[in-house]
């Protein structure tokens, strides 16, 4: 299957977060075919909320910029993980920043859903999402619970569904391995 | 007290929380003349001077639009810059989140990260307040957003007076919290009719682009 992995670590220089990502990427590289950007390292605006994708351009963002090979790889994966270190206690700005434009891939007309407004799909196909994130000093199980939540909802705008939300501190190597290998 | 908002929309000035904003503060106004400071997250100059803004309010309020079920990412940057605060005065921190979806259930989820983060900050929670049904209150006529502009000035008003979210207010904004069956038969009727998108079709068509609405350009 194709996989993306957006990894919205952060951290200059060292980090054991990527270093971690990347091992994961050569591993998986053995059975699938995988993207993995490190987004703080790529030239990446934040959604300026102009809806040009929804009625100017439709399907196309009006920023210039390396998101583009993003929505590409995204649309045309099977599983995509959001992967980061949590700050503030929610996964990184930078990680936020390329999951606001990932409104390009929907469509503005709405469709009731389990009695609820969401956005119509755009695409025939969405991929499903996995979460893989490393705690902070002061993470807790509420702040998980929060987590997930907000990205299950997500998901649902998304059309699509979390498969798992999995901690690098906690859940082992090869365990995160063998459910991908197995969504 | 002095109050100090700040505008976490990533279209800064010409946005739907500017509007709310000035409806709040047309009820605050009402009670306390003091001038209240404004600022615009997105504005990057605003990057070296936001934390020792906020490192100096005592009143903080926040007015964000929902994206993608949560803060936009300026927001959470901003989040991340001040949480590296040491702060040493006890501050008190409300949020007012917006969202275009009708129905306020959507931003609800974000809201027990907001009481979580501001307990991380060490301040005391003001509460957030919920507002669904935003987006396009700046084409709408005086006659749509009577009822949403007297209530954000009750609600700025309150503000002014307590220090705190009227209830009462906060309830009525909160509303619809789901499709209740009148709606839904409405939007059934409207989707028939083609009223439904009218807001996006009308856009579209404007923008020559009505053409290409389906258009998939990423897929291989």
């Amino acid at each position: 299957m194709k996989i993306t992995i957006l990894n919205g670590d952060m951290k200059k220089g060292e980090s054991h977060f990527s270093d971690y990502l990347n091992n994961m990427t050569d591993k998986l590289r053995e059975n699938h075919s995988v993207d993995l950007f490190h987004l703080n390292k790529m030239n990446l605006s934040y959604c300026i909320g102009c809806w040009s994708c929804w009625w100017k351009i439709p399907g196309r963002c009006a920023i210039k910029d390396d998101a583009d090979e993003i929505f590409k790889s995204v649309i045309n994966s099977d599983f995509v993980i959001f992967a980061s270190p949590l700050m503030a206690g929610f996964t990184s700005s930078c990680l936020k920043k390329i999951t606001d434009r990932l409104i390009v891939l929907l469509h503005p007309y709405i469709e009731l859903r389990n009695g609820e407004s969401h956005h119509k799909k755009r695409y025939d196909k969405y991929p499903d999402f996995g979460l893989l994130l490393e705690k902070e000093k002061d993470t807790d199980d509420e702040d998980l619970n929060i987590i997930k939540d907000i990205y299950d909802r997500f998901a649902i705008n998304f059309h699509s569904q979390i498969k798992y939300m999995k901690l690098i501190d906690y859940d082992k190597f090869e365990d995160i391995i063998y459910e991908t290998n197995n969504i | 007290m002095k109050l100090t908002i700040f505008n976490g929309s990533p279209r800064g000035e010409d946005s739907n929380s500017t509007i709310l904003i000035e409806q709040f503060l047309t009820g605050y106004n009402r009670i306390n003349s003091d001038n209240v400071s404004i600022n615009y997250i997105s504005k990057s100059k605003l990057e070296k001077e936001r934390k020792e803004i906020f490192r100096n309010a005592d009143i903080i309020l926040i007015f964000f639009p929902l994206y993608t079920d949560c803060m936009p990412g300026i927001v959470k940057n901003f989040f991340e810059d001040i949480f590296e605060l040491k702060i040493n005065k006890s501050k008190k921190i409300g949020f007012i989140v917006q969202s275009g979806f009708p129905e306020s259930i959507h931003s609800t989820f974000v809201e027990r990260y907001l009481n979580k983060f501001t307990q991380r900050l060490k301040c005391e929670y003001l509460g957030t307040v919920i507002k669904g049904g935003v987006e396009g209150i700046k084409i709408m006529p005086p006659v749509m957003t009577k009822k949403l502009f007297s209530r954000f000035q009750d609600l700025g008003e309150y503000f002014a007076k307590n220090e705190s979210f009227s209830p009462e207010i906060k309830k009525k904004l909160l509303k619809p919290y789901k499709m209740n069956f009148g709606r839904k038969i409405m939007f059934f009727i409207f989707s028939k009719t083609g009223m439904a998108n009218f807001y996006w079709n009308s856009n579209l068509k404007k923008n020559n682009a009505f053409a290409k609405r389906f258009n998939k350009p990423f897929v291989e």
